[in-house]
């Protein structure tokens, strides 16, 4: 959690997502291979750009709460020029700070790990199936922290849509061990008391493997 | 203070040997008159304080607690709310525990009294329950703080059940509909704004109370999420307990930042933990009462097979849409079993879940389709329609008899009205609980199979 102090240190509380997303690397996550690049730095895409096409580049800004809201994400872009427009639009946006390119990733089924410093019952984790309609399906549930795996392996069994991950209709069953690991990865963060909120959504789940596809992470001070 | 003191403490609030009541009137039509007069019953002493009188009921009044002969185990204070800092500055040495009644407290935003009211609970050691609450309720002690007339509010018969309730309002509403469902009770208390002893308390208490082997508790806030997750864990390993909740439609943490805070709604959270510490809770009113009652005549068991047995097509279809939604299995019956009790019934009684004897049922049908299936089954619901001349206040009777042999949950739906009361009656006596819904009775045989 080095990394979470040092932006403490910094004085920092909402963290830009490719900040959120080093901390996560330091802590063993897997996170898209990508680059972030600062406002005035835009000029030179694409050629510091060193990671393969097909790219996806967000919009960065600690005002801006939701991306896909402001239009903020653009996905498979498949050469320089179009990355070169994309980050043009993209820094049109109102309170834009930066852009973050990344690799896509494949597509996997998608899921919502949280946690959170609950005023009732302090740190407390949250599982449920992800993506944009996370608040509209609400097929969340939620545990105290910090967790084991067997308490996990609970979490994600309280969620109606966790039939989707052993496999619906001839789909593959996804990687549950590597689920549960985040699962207590993020419950031993979140009791840290380091951090007051924080939201790997979503996480795409593959038969091998998962990837954190965004990240958000708001520092807690005591 | 050990910890050891403060439990002893906290029984001294249901089991006090000496009460002073602050504020006490000698007139019913006051509250404070009220609970003077179910005090009376009380056979320890009591102690009226009223400046005003030399006699209250009978008894010799006190200008102060600093007059008494002898300090006292509980003072009950019932006068407005900018006195009760001063009376509790005397209690110091005069009392070890004390329920402040009145309420103008945090309930109406005054904070700063409530928060000066705990730091003298911290400093003198004084137990506090309240304020905003009528105190306890202890039938084996004859002890009645309430300021409810027994001629309004019915009080519980001795029993087994203890309830817990921050409000006074459903603690007087759980009077009835326990009593109306035949539940005695070994202690009741109503904590209120829970300045010091909260429901973690309380819970801690009762894990340990040997006249307690059932908790019911309805809760509006919590004081500390974890402690109570601790307490009420540990009281749901030793005893059968339950919760309600209220507050419900509460949004997402104030200041949310991301996904999981805009869905992390205090009531949600609440009942995933609860979930997850296998905390049992009801639904609502009704399913608390519903499930209490069960819980009180029967005892909990693993599974989720049922097998329904009715006189009625339509009532035995409704409980079988039930044990859907409950997650309840109601599982076909065995080849061999069908077989054999084609040759015992009448050809029109279909031999199925549900198991339909139809308006043409006896007594005696209910029994022996009971003994053939009772192996091949987790739980049992028995809907007996009382319209029909079939059934009759022997099958009672004759469940009284069977149930020990089963072991396993049985619960009973009987419409209201006519026979059913008597049949009623004689189930509920047999530790059989019966319910005027098909629904109703299938929610409960889901509470006690686990």
């Amino acid at each position: 959690m080095q990394k979470v102090e040092d932006l403490i240190a910094k004085g920092k509380t909402a963290v830009l997502e490719h900040e959120a997303k080093e901390v996560l690397r330091e802590m063993g996550f897997s996170v898209p291979k990508g680059v972030y690049i600062e406002k005035d730095m835009a000029e030179q895409i694409p050629a510091i750009v060193d990671i393969s096409y097909p790219l996806v580049a967000k919009v960065s800004s600690s005002k801006i709460i939701s991306k896909s809201e402001v239009n903020g994400v653009k996905l498979g872009l498949k050469n320089g020029h179009e990355l070169k427009e994309a980050v043009s639009g993209l820094l049109n946006i109102q309170d834009a700070e930066g852009i973050l390119i990344e690799e896509m990733a494949a597509p996997g089924i998608e899921v919502i790990v949280g946690g959170i410093i609950d005023d009732q019952f302090g740190p407390v984790v949250m599982f449920g199936l992800g993506g944009i309609s996370v608040e509209l399906f609400r097929d969340v549930a939620f545990a105290l922290a910090p967790m084991g795996k067997e308490d996990a392996l609970w979490l994600v069994r309280e969620v109606k849509g966790s039939k989707l991950l052993k496999g619906y209709r001839g789909r593959p069953p996804v990687d549950i061990a590597i689920l549960l690991e985040m699962i207590v990865k993020v419950s031993e963060m979140i009791s840290t008391g380091l951090i007051q909120e924080i939201d790997l959504n979503p996480v795409a789940l593959y038969p091998e493997g998962a990837i954190v596809l965004d990240a958000k992470i708001s520092l807690h001070y005591g | 203070m050990g910890k050891e003191a403060s439990i002893n403490q906290i029984d001294l609030l249901f089991n006090p040997g000496s009460i002073a009541l602050i504020g006490a009137s000698h007139t019913e039509k006051k509250l404070s008159g009220a609970i003077l007069k179910n005090l009376l019953r009380f056979r320890g002493k009591v102690y009226p304080v009223n400046p005003k009188y030399k006699k209250i009921m009978g008894l010799k009044a006190y200008s102060s607690l600093s007059e008494l002969p002898e300090p006292v185990d509980l003072t009950i204070i019932i006068r407005p709310a900018h006195e009760i800092l001063k009376i509790l500055k005397e209690h110091e040495r005069k009392a070890k525990c004390t329920i402040i009644v009145s309420s103008g407290f945090a309930e109406i935003g005054e904070y700063k009294l409530q928060d000066e009211i705990k730091s003298i609970a911290r400093d003198t050691g004084i137990r506090i329950l309240g304020p905003n609450c009528m105190g306890v309720y202890n039938p084996y002690h004859k002890l009645d703080t309430f300021f409810l007339s027994r001629e309004r509010l019915k009080r519980l018969k001795k029993g087994n059940m203890a309830v817990v309730s921050q409000s006074g309002a459903i603690l007087s509403c759980l009077f009835d509909a326990l009593g109306t469902a035949n539940i005695g009770i070994s202690k009741a208390v109503n904590y209120g704004n829970a300045v010091d002893i909260d429901e973690s308390d309380l819970y801690d208490y009762f894990i340990r109370d040997e006249y307690s082997d059932i908790v019911i508790s309805y809760i509006e806030s919590l004081s500390n999420g974890r402690k109570f997750v601790e307490k009420a864990k540990e009281l749901s390993e030793k005893k059968a307990f339950l919760l309600l909740k209220s507050g419900k439609g509460s949004s997402g943490q104030a200041a949310a930042y991301s996904h999981t805070g805009r869905l992390a709604g205090r009531y949600e959270v609440f009942h995933s933990i609860l979930r997850q510490f296998g905390i049992k809770e009801a639904m609502g009113f009704d399913d608390l009462v519903d499930t209490a009652k069960a819980i009180s005549y029967q005892k909990t068991s693993m599974g989720n097979r049922v097998l329904i047995i009715t006189n009625g097509g339509g009532s035995g279809v409704l409980a079988s849409d039930e044990c859907i939604r409950q997650g309840l299995v109601v599982a076909k019956l065995p080849k061999n079993k069908i077989e054999k009790l084609g040759k015992i019934f009448p050809k029109f009684y279909t031999i199925s879940n549900p198991f339909d004897l139809t308006a043409q049922v006896k007594d005696e049908d209910y029994i022996a389709s009971l003994n053939e299936l009772k192996d091949d089954f987790d739980g049992f619901l028995i809907i007996a329609l009382t319209g029909v001349l079939g059934v009759t206040e022997r099958l009672g009777k004759m469940m009284k008899n069977l149930k020990a042999g089963i072991g396993k949950p049985i619960v009973f739906h009987i419409a209201h009205g006519g026979v059913s009361r008597k049949l009623t009656a004689i189930l509920e006596k047999a530790g059989i609980p019966v319910y005027p819904s098909p629904e109703r009775a299938v929610k409960v045989l889901k509470a006690l199979l686990t």
